[in-house]
């Protein structure tokens, strides 16, 4: 390992000294503080100058992730590199149209003042990285935090060392120390950084680790965005294409060995489709992998032994029956494609220590269901997940579930590849995560919405019932202004008897007020004529 | 009409109350967009057969004049309403991704989805409006919810406990009344959101216990919001609205102007002139005023109280207090240093700090080196001032020439930034609060065709084939190139116009 490190001249893992990390968001704030980052250009400028540090330096992070991850230069260009650089154009051709001040949309009452709102930069911003997509899932929150005119502090994965160390390499050389600051360490520093106000934080990572996120956030009041995971069920239906089908699940499965948010984490079958189902998988798993994943260089290792030991105990105490793969060399850190069918909703591959966790990891449980119905029950007992796979070219079937469940994202015969799609958001839902990201989304995450109105001295020729002393003939013109019509009161819920139905007439109000305005705009445009 | 009488939800129900409602909204009767409607209608019906019992209330729990309750709050809040009527089914219409080659073919869609259960907690300060506002967004996302009013305003949480289930569904949406117990007991529970509108203290509480049940929480918190006065304003319109925003609700607004930042030459004018404005909006002194409201507690009246006493300002106007009945008058300091008691917290009374500035960029500096303002407020006629200091500061939203008004202005958020809170509401963004936005693609199988290079195995083919479709054409690195390439834009363009009318001339000589 170490020869391929000095071969690609990779830099050694250094956690930040904890004393330098009050420096280093000092320096961001001032950064911030000088106003460079509200140049749209200057914020062009630095999202290109992210995507010439991954472009010129490929080969090393592909020498780094292989290390890292076992996984292969191919499989990261597919999955990191090649959607990691269109989202960077997407922030780059879109930022001078997001960022430009919005009118509100048109109102009678409201439209003298001139209501706008501007979209400012939060400040200084944190993000917070896993380990399994190094590239993707830090580029494109910091190239959104840059796009909206923040400063960040980078946390990267302590458990990819090699990456995040050419991570803190590279980043000074591309971008300014005080707009992009990168800080390895692992829980000590990450504390540490905790400790401090931010603008705003984006955590993408586990349940676990969100919740001591998330309440080290309120001690300081930053708002947080956080991209988790859960068990994203992948639902088989009638009149499935299943060789297609089969061969997106396996895919999104065991891409990356299956750390993947929002890899399928388990499939529904329908008892009649199981045998057909299970055919095919061992059909394209041959296709995928012709000599064995083990010798494949398509197929990347687990991150870490202790998350190789934790798999290999699950598959142990599975009860259901191992359909293919199963072997485990926790030394080399490998877990072979594996499917597992007969597992019920509490076996050890659906909930660990009685709490419900997602696999990550190469390993694809088979349930099995009479229906829809009791397909839908099984996802509704548990966890909104971070993304839903309905496979099924029955439209009813893919309308039902679409309907009756709730996740952060609905596939329909495909995985994964909502995360790379243009113009829609990425995020989860519940205990999967709040707010969303990618693209406009990730401008908006780190944007605040400022109303800005402009009120006119003239204006209080219409709005002075709103000084005391106030009097019956005051607020009745206040109510002529503000008081709305409604239609007749509905019928189901019980009406007081007491109460009269009243009936106002819908548009007296509003063209009464419309005929003010217009009269008092008229009379202020000649007395400014006059004078 | 009598005023119900208070009566704290029992605790060992609260967790009842959360498990039913989960149960009424999985069983989807709130995605009909026409139940929402009916329900929000309720809601408007529900304030407005009831208006004078809700003024009762509110006069009895904060000494609010009926008619002030009527311009601060009904009106806007049945607006909201009328608003989220009107445009809930435009708001939840699954929404169309903008056009892109690569993805077209899988017409991917964002789905407008309720995120389920969703709590509102609510201050005492403005209990109309806070209530029913977020309530009507939740209905409009197809929410079900649980309202906590406060118990600093007795009378009117007891009344909304009384008419919410005469209205609306009660298995979806419920009050919850009490204290401390009741609202730890709430926050135990695992909520698909959190509203909280209150002080940045009970925020962090909220917050660490959200934490545990990885509930979202918009926090709408308060702070310091400054007003910059410029030489150049209107000075009588200034004056008054800036006394009027001060003085609503006795100054427990939490947008109110805090505190004044004004040049030290203009400063005497200023003070005169909101003087004047007060002996005008009170003439006979507020104490006796039928327009002006009292403090919601002894406990606030005692805070004001010490708060005036250690100031080290001069008292320009006002300084009255009497502990009987919870009222501190109008009241104008001047001299007020940055590290006078006046300056030390949120005021949220009818007190106003005037410091003397040089100039604005010393108020700007003032206003930076402090938590960013939930508002932030700029009376000039100079427009390089108005930028000057929007460009300047960071707030949650800032009026020029005005006060208050943009709580309830049509089509723009309500939020504050940093330790003013996070998320925003009212309108179209109290929908947007509480829906989650659900991404849905729909992948036919040729598409394979072209994506087949993501399976294994991977090989130098398959990855050419990936890099072509997801790897875009960059723009050069030292980037002059936007320049340039309008520049080929318009050269290609002035041929295609040459070529056109080159064509057009061949074609008329033609028929000649």
């Amino acid at each position: 390992m170490s020869t391929t490190a000095t071969e690609h001249k990779l830099p050694t893992f250094a956690p930040m000294p904890l004393e330098d990390i009050a420096k280093v968001r000092e320096e961001l704030q001032r950064g911030f503080a000088s106003g460079k980052t509200r140049s749209v250009a200057w914020r062009r400028a630095q999202i290109l100058a992210l995507v010439y540090l991954i472009k010129d330096n490929i080969d090393r992070f592909n020498a780094a992730l292989a290390l890292d991850l076992g996984r292969s230069p191919l499989e990261t260009h597919i999955a990191e590199v090649g959607p990691t650089l269109d989202e960077l154009r997407v922030l780059y051709d879109g930022v001078a149209k997001w960022a430009k001040t919005e009118s509100a949309p048109f109102s009678t009452a409201w439209f003298p003042m001139k209501p706008q709102i501007r979209k400012e930069p939060k400040g200084v911003v944190l993000v917070i990285t896993p380990f399994n997509y190094v590239i993707t899932l830090s580029m494109c929150p910091i190239a959104g935090a840059l796009a909206a005119g923040c400063t960040v502090a980078f946390k990267p994965s302590e458990q990819t060392p090699h990456a995040s160390a050419l991570f803190a390499e590279l980043m000074p050389k591309y971008v300014d120390t005080d707009v992009v600051r990168v800080v390895n360490g692992a829980i000590p520093e990450t504390t540490k950084l905790l400790e401090y106000q931010w603008d705003h934080i984006m955590y993408t990572g586990s349940g676990r680790v969100a919740r001591i996120v998330l309440t080290a956030a309120a001690k300081t009041l930053s708002p947080v965005t956080t991209e988790l995971g859960g068990k994203s069920p992948a639902i088989f239906g009638p009149r499935c294409n299943l060789k297609t089908s089969v061969r997106r699940v396996l895919w999104a499965k065991f891409a990356n060995s299956g750390q993947t948010c929002i890899a399928p984490d388990y499939a529904i079958v329908p008892k009649s489709l199981e045998l057909d189902f299970i055919d095919e998988i061992r059909r394209v798993l041959p296709e995928f992998y012709p000599d064995g994943a083990e010798r494949s260089s398509s197929f990347s290792r687990i991150v870490s032994f202790r998350g190789t030991a934790r798999l290999h105990a699950l598959l142990q105490n599975t009860k259901g029956e191992t359909v293919c793969g199963g072997r485990v060399d926790v030394e080399a850190r490998f877990v072979e494609p594996t499917v597992v069918r007969g597992v019920g909703g509490d076996d050890s591959l659906m909930s660990e220590y009685a709490v419900i966790l997602e696999l990550f990891g190469p390993i694809l449980p088979i349930v099995t269901v009479d229906d829809v119905d009791e397909a839908i029950a099984f996802v509704k007992a548990r966890d909104h997940p971070l993304a839903l796979y309905v496979f099924s070219e029955d439209k009813e079937f893919q309308q039902k579930i679409i309907e009756s469940t709730q996740s952060g994202g609905v596939l329909v015969n495909d995985t994964m590849v909502h995360f790379a799609a243009y113009g829609v958001p990425f995020g989860g839902i519940g205990p999967s995560g709040s707010g969303q990201y990618k693209g406009k989304y990730s401008f908006d995450m780190f944007t605040h919405l400022r109303t800005v109105l402009v009120s006119a001295s003239w204006l209080d020729i219409i709005l002075s019932g709103r000084y005391p002393p106030f009097s019956a003939a005051k607020a009745r013109k206040m109510d002529m202004l503000t008081l709305p019509s409604f239609p007749s009161r509905p019928k189901v819920p019980p009406v007081p008897s007491e109460v009269p139905q009243s009936s106002t007439s819908r548009w007296g109000a509003g063209v009464v007020v419309a005929l003010v305005v217009s009269m008092t705009a008229l009379l202020t445009r000649s007395s400014h004529r006059r004078s | 009409m009598a005023v119900p009488d208070y009566v704290p939800t029992p605790v060992d129900d609260i967790p009842t109350i959360r498990a039913e409602l989960g149960a009424a909204f999985r069983a989807g009767t709130t995605k009909p967009i026409a139940n929402r409607r009916e329900q929000l209608l309720a809601l408007a019906y529900l304030l407005k057969d009831n208006i004078d019992r809700f003024k009762e209330a509110l006069a009895s729990d904060l000494g609010r004049p009926a008619l002030e309750t009527d311009v601060l709050e009904v009106g806007g809040t049945l607006h909201e309403i009328k608003d989220a009527y009107d445009s809930v089914a435009r708001w939840a219409r699954p929404q169309r991704a903008p056009f892109a080659l690569n993805y077209a073919a899988m017409r991917p869609t964002i789905r407008k989805e309720p995120k389920g259960v969703v709590l509102i907690i609510v201050p005492f300060n403005y209990p109309l409006l806070l209530t029913l506002e977020p309530l009507a967004g939740a209905i409009a996302a197809g929410c079900a919810a649980v309202v906590k009013p406060s118990e600093l305003t007795p009378a009117f949480s007891a009344l909304l406990a009384d008419l919410v289930p005469q209205y609306l569904d009660p298995a979806l949406y419920r009050v919850v009344n009490g204290a401390v117990p009741e609202t730890t007991k709430l926050l135990e529970q695992p909520w698909d959101h959190i509203l909280f509108t209150g002080s940045a203290r009970v925020a962090r509480i909220v917050l660490a216990a959200a934490a545990r049940t990885l509930s979202p929480v918009t926090t709408e918190l308060g702070g310091k919001s400054p007003v910059i006065v410029d030489a150049s304003c209107d000075l009588r319109t200034t004056a008054r609205r800036l006394v009027w925003g001060k003085t609503a609700n006795a100054g427990q607004t939490c947008v109110a102007p805090d505190y004044v930042l004004v040049p030290r030459a203009f400063q005497d004018k200023l003070v005169q002139a909101c003087i004047d404005v007060l002996k005008e909006f009170y003439p006979d002194g507020a104490a006796e005023s039928d327009s002006y409201s009292r403090i919601v507690s002894p406990g606030h009246h005692a805070r004001l109280s010490a708060l005036l006493e250690k100031s080290g300002g001069t008292t320009a106007y006002g300084g009255g207090k009497r502990a009987e009945d919870k009222f501190i008058e109008p009241t104008i300091v001047t001299g007020v240093g940055l590290d006078d008691s006046l300056m030390s917290e949120e005021l949220f009374g009818p007190v106003l700090p005037i410091i003397a500035v040089e100039d604005i960029n010393e108020a700007i500096q003032i206003v930076n080196a402090r938590d960013h303002p939930l508002a932030l407020y700029v009376f000039t006629q100079d427009s390089r001032v108005k930028k000057q200091v929007l460009d300047g500061t960071q707030s949650g939203g800032a009026v020029v020439n005005d006060c208050l008004l943009q709580v309830t202005a049509d089509g723009l958020p309500f939020g504050g930034i940093g330790p003013s809170g996070s998320g925003s509401h009212t309108g179209k963004y109290s929908f947007d609060m509480f829906t989650h936005t659900r991404s849905t693609l729909d992948n036919p199988s040729w598409l394979d065709l072209v994506m087949g290079g993501r399976f294994p195995p991977f090989t130098d083919k398959s990855t050419r084939m990936m890099r072509a479709l997801l790897v875009p054409s960059l723009p050069a690195r030292k980037s002059k190139s936007a320049a340039n390439r309008w520049g080929s834009y318009w050269v290609m363009l002035s041929l295609a116009c040459a070529a056109a009318a080159y064509g057009a001339k061949l074609i008329a000589e033609r028929k000649q």
